[in-house]
């Protein structure tokens, strides 16, 4: 069995495995709630959807900026040791996926703040308004929003197929991410 | 015939996989049961708010936007008075299962026995789970069972594999200590 050799691979965990719930969560739940009513007065029911939406993405973009930080701290530990075709693909990938997490929370964010929209970060913090409300970067910063996420579900899907297979090949590369 | 033995890593990866995508299916509907109360604005017959700019922002035709009301009102309208204290309830107990069933998932990446051996009591509350869910939503109309059915059929089909082959894990691995 593989132990992880300091704090920063069990924090790396940790946040790589919130990371995929939350990630998934957001996906279905925001599947959802677009078919709710379109917001009024009388009609509320985005409203709670959409600010945990909000709250979970934001959150996401700081664990994205933390796992960052440690995997270049991890990285300037390693030796310079020679990568497999294999290995480099893996990186692009995992660096493919902290990209555009990064893209969806910050796009949606931005899109979020030129609708006009509050943010109260989970409810306790409110974030100041960024931006004046502008249709037109609100509309802007939607499309980046949903088309990186379409990306994001893309790689995820292949950082799925590649987990599997490494750990049908049993090649000892799995419990190394798996607490 | 010789069969390949069967990978503990690969099959704890499956179940990591099926775990998160429990986890944001039961999260969804929690939040979805949460949001849409009875007596709430559609309930009530108020008509929908569908101004242009909305219905650009969100590229919506001005029928869709009527039938989002019309799709929480069939969602009220069709859900029995005891439907969503079972949901919330089902739902909610099935995040912690799932989030158990991530640790299950983990234990086989590890070959922790004793954690491996609870696995069947995870995939049977699921399953359980799965079983209330789908007797619930038959006993309700036309269409929630349109809505529920099949999913909950799939599920119910994907944790009773994950229980057998759990199962036989066990007792496959208590053989060979035995022998």
């Amino acid at each position: 069995m593989v132990k992880p050799s300091n704090s920063h691979a069990i924090l790396q965990m940790v946040l790589h495995w919130t990371l995929a719930a939350a990630i998934l969560f957001l996906f279905v739940s925001s599947w959802w709630m677009l078919s709710l009513p379109l917001p009024s007065d009388d009609h509320t029911y985005r409203v709670v959807p959409f600010q945990l939406h909000k709250n979970i993405g934001i959150t996401l973009l700081l664990i994205i900026l933390v796992m960052i930080c440690l995997r270049w701290v991890r990285r300037l530990q390693q030796n310079a040791a020679a990568r497999s075709a294999l290995q480099t693909l893996a990186d692009i990938d995992q660096w493919l996926i902290y990209a555009l997490v990064a893209a969806c929370c910050s796009s949606g964010y931005l899109s979020s703040s030129y609708s006009g929209w509050n943010t109260e970060f989970w409810w306790l913090i409110q974030l100041p308004a960024w931006a004046r409300e502008n249709d037109g970067l609100n509309i802007l910063f939607s499309d980046l929003h949903q088309w990186s996420c379409w990306l994001l579900l893309l790689a995820i899907v292949l950082h799925i197929a590649a987990a599997i297979y490494h750990g049908l090949r049993d090649d000892a590369l799995l419990p190394k991410m798996f607490p | 015939m010789q069969h390949a033995p069967v990978s503990g890593a690969g099959f704890g990866a499956i179940i990591v996989l099926f775990g998160l995508l429990a986890f944001a299916g039961h999260g969804n509907e929690f939040l979805k049961q949460v949001v849409l109360a009875p007596g709430s604005s559609a309930e009530l017959g108020i008509a929908p708010d569908c101004r242009a700019d909305e219905l650009d922002e969100e590229n919506l035709t001005v029928l869709e936007c009527q039938l989002l009301v019309s799709n929480v009102q069939m969602q009220l309208a069709s859900s029995p008075h005891w439907f969503r204290i079972v949901q919330l309830l089902l739902s909610g107990v099935g995040m912690v299962a799932a989030l158990g069933s991530l640790l299950v998932g983990f234990a086989f990446v590890h070959n922790r026995l004793p954690m491996i051996k609870s696995g069947i009591a995870c995939f049977g509350l699921l399953l359980a789970l799965d079983l209330i869910g789908l007797i619930g939503a038959a006993s309700t109309g036309p269409l929630l069972r349109a809505q529920y059915l099949w999913p909950l059929f799939l599920w119910l089909n994907i944790h009773l594999c994950l229980l057998l082959a759990n199962w036989h894990y066990v007792r496959g691995d208590s053989l060979e200590q035995n022998n």
